[in-house]
């Protein structure tokens, strides 16, 4: 047992030391640094107001808006980028031969390079996420608490991302289908609303296909993540940094996360279980 | 001595893309690699060689037949795994990694650690001779050295099955020199090698058998003596000119090898030494070495291949 969990965590490791030497991401990374960083000098040009309150107010809003914004595209990237490349890389340059002619059975190699991929997305949450908070302190000279709950939940988005899109890379012999992939399942986690929506209004032409467009919206609906659960952009913009978050169950959240992503492992596994390398 | 791999009418199919488009990678293989011996596996590109690897190594599945491992069906557990080192052909080694921290993640994969692992390392570098260079990056190694560490990574548990695709890939003569010994020293030790190569010269040098495969079948198998038999005499002569060449090569005697008026003649099994010799005399040449000469590995395997590749074309 120990040797098997030793040997994930050496793959683990690996899979973060040579994810975090990829150019793509060391290129998002550095972009969205300079983002961030760049946010404060940006208000001076954006924003006008005659009254110096109101005009701080405008400021620290816009910051704040770059931000989350900039963190949660850039983070996207990276998470499907790293998610979408690890395992079809490693069946491109053989280095999965040698790993699996050694006595590491194929769920501890998945299990090694999923850990791996969060290991790279909780750094780069952290770089991103923790020069937001340093600048937004400096800003106010209060601790962005609230921030620091937005970052865990938009961890936790990322790992529903990254399952599903390390599940389709399973499937692929390059990265590029399960790069679709995720982009897919991100658009589609942002807009289940939209289907329940679409349940909600169906049956009112009384035929059958609006009917039933109306019964596959709702089981798309429960079936698949719902991301808006972790969006706390708006309360980030208009409570104040060190307020606690209002109508958030992070238990929940964390467990739906957790489900989900265990799902997304579950299912790279069953997929990978068989595949011919 | 019994059987560290054995198969019994292994094959494999790959599905085509639409009916009848299948690919026989591999049919009906009977495979018996006996412990303590060098196993010469041969064959054209896409004969099925790196097939039956990836299924040895439950890389990929048979499509039917089986296939034991000392004794063993069970070939993807780990206790057979760890008695298995893997040597793939053109495998990448990451470049920001130093040689000794390579095989470490190599060795944490096999359970070892600490000064266990620490020890396997030091001596498999020892084994390898890269004990100098551990502590490079892979980057600043040349493609022999990368072949050694690759070696090495094979050689981390004292595995009693070594499976090693073209070894002697990108290294030098000395290098070359160097890994067949190593080869060699490592059948001594009593561990069973597989190589599947195209470099005939080193598999005929340090095999006890070989099998020759063309698509998917194996042609030939057996002991290197049994398989390369001797064919025909080789004549070193002088004072040889391109009429006496002319006139031998009309009574069947072949000449190669020719530097000014030196010679190497060859005569056909179906002449007798002493026939082949009067003819020279009356020729007036100079026998200066006579020798009997047995066919290359590289000569059958071209015969071999050849002759499989004509039944298979309808010639």
């Amino acid at each position: 047992m120990g040797s098997a969990l030793g040997g994930v965590l050496s793959i683990a490791v690996y899979t973060w030391r040579e994810g975090m030497r990829k150019k793509t991401l060391i290129g998002f990374l550095i972009l969205s640094i300079l983002v961030i960083f760049g946010s404060q000098f940006i208000t001076a040009f954006l924003t006008t107001s005659s009254d110096a309150g109101s005009q701080s107010e405008l400021d620290v809003k816009l910051i704040k808006d770059i931000c989350v914004t900039t963190i949660s595209i850039f983070g996207m990237l990276i998470t499907i980028f790293v998610s979408a490349s690890v395992v079809p890389t490693e069946v491109d340059n053989k280095v999965i031969y040698t790993v699996l002619s050694k006595p590491v059975r194929r769920f501890q190699y998945l299990l090694g390079k999923f850990l791996g991929v969060q290991f790279i997305i909780i750094i780069n949450l952290v770089l991103m996420g923790g020069l937001f908070f340093f600048a937004l302190y400096l800003k106010e000279r209060v601790l962005p608490t609230l921030l620091l709950y937005s970052i865990l939940l938009t961890y936790f988005q990322f790992l529903i991302v990254s399952a599903f899109t390390f599940a389709v890379s399973c499937t692929a012999n390059s990265a590029v289908l399960p790069t679709i992939g995720g982009l897919f399942i991100y658009i589609t986690g942002n807009l289940t609303e939209y289907l329940k929506d679409v349940y909600d209004r169906s049956g009112q032409t009384q035929q059958a296909l609006d009917t039933w467009i109306g019964y596959a919206a709702y089981g798309l609906y429960n079936v698949l993540p719902n991301l808006q659960y972790f969006d706390l952009k708006d309360q980030i913009l208009y409570l104040a940094s060190n307020d606690a978050p209002r109508d958030t169950i992070f238990s929940q959240l964390i467990i739906y996360g957790l489900l989900y992503g265990l799902a997304g492992y579950l299912m790279s596994y069953w997929i990978f279980r068989r595949k011919e390398l | 001595m019994s059987a560290v791999i054995e198969t019994n009418n292994l094959s494999k199919v790959y599905e085509g893309a639409a009916r009848g488009q299948d690919v026989h990678a591999l049919k009906d293989l009977n495979l018996a690699v006996q412990e303590r011996e060098i196993f010469g596996y041969l064959g054209p590109n896409g004969s099925g060689k790196t097939t039956t690897i990836k299924m040895l190594l439950s890389l990929i599945f048979p499509t039917s037949g089986s296939i034991r491992i000392m004794g063993s069906q069970d070939i993807d557990s780990p206790e057979i795994k760890r008695k298995i080192g893997y040597l793939p052909e053109g495998a990448y080694y990451p470049d920001f990694l130093k040689g000794e921290e390579i095989l470490r993640f190599y060795g944490s994969l096999y359970g070892l650690s600490g000064k266990t692992l620490e020890r396997r390392i030091d001596e498999t570098l020892e084994i390898v001779g890269m004990t100098r260079a551990r502590k490079r990056l892979l980057r600043g190694y040349s493609k022999g050295m990368r072949q050694r560490i690759g070696l090495a990574q094979a050689l981390l548990s004292d595995p009693q099955l070594l499976i090693l695709d073209e070894p002697t890939t990108g290294l030098d003569p000395v290098a070359r020199k160097e890994m067949r010994d190593l080869l060699v020293k490592l059948r001594a030790q009593g561990k069973s090698l597989l190589i599947s190569s195209h470099e005939l010269l080193e598999v005929e040098l340090i095999s006890d058998r070989v099998g020759i495969l063309y698509e998917g079948v194996v042609q030939t198998m057996g002991t290197i003596n049994e398989l390369l038999t001797d064919r025909d005499m080789s004549v070193d002569v002088t004072g040889i000119t391109e009429q006496n060449v002319k006139s031998l090569g009309d009574r069947g005697i072949s000449a190669e090898d020719i530097v000014d008026s030196r010679a190497r003649l060859r005569v056909p099994p179906s002449m007798s030494l002493y026939d082949a010799l009067e003819v020279l005399k009356a020729e007036r040449v100079t026998v200066t070495s006579v020798a009997p000469r047995r066919e290359t590995l590289e000569e059958l395997f071209v015969r071999v291949v050849g002759a499989a590749r004509a039944k298979k074309e309808g010639k």
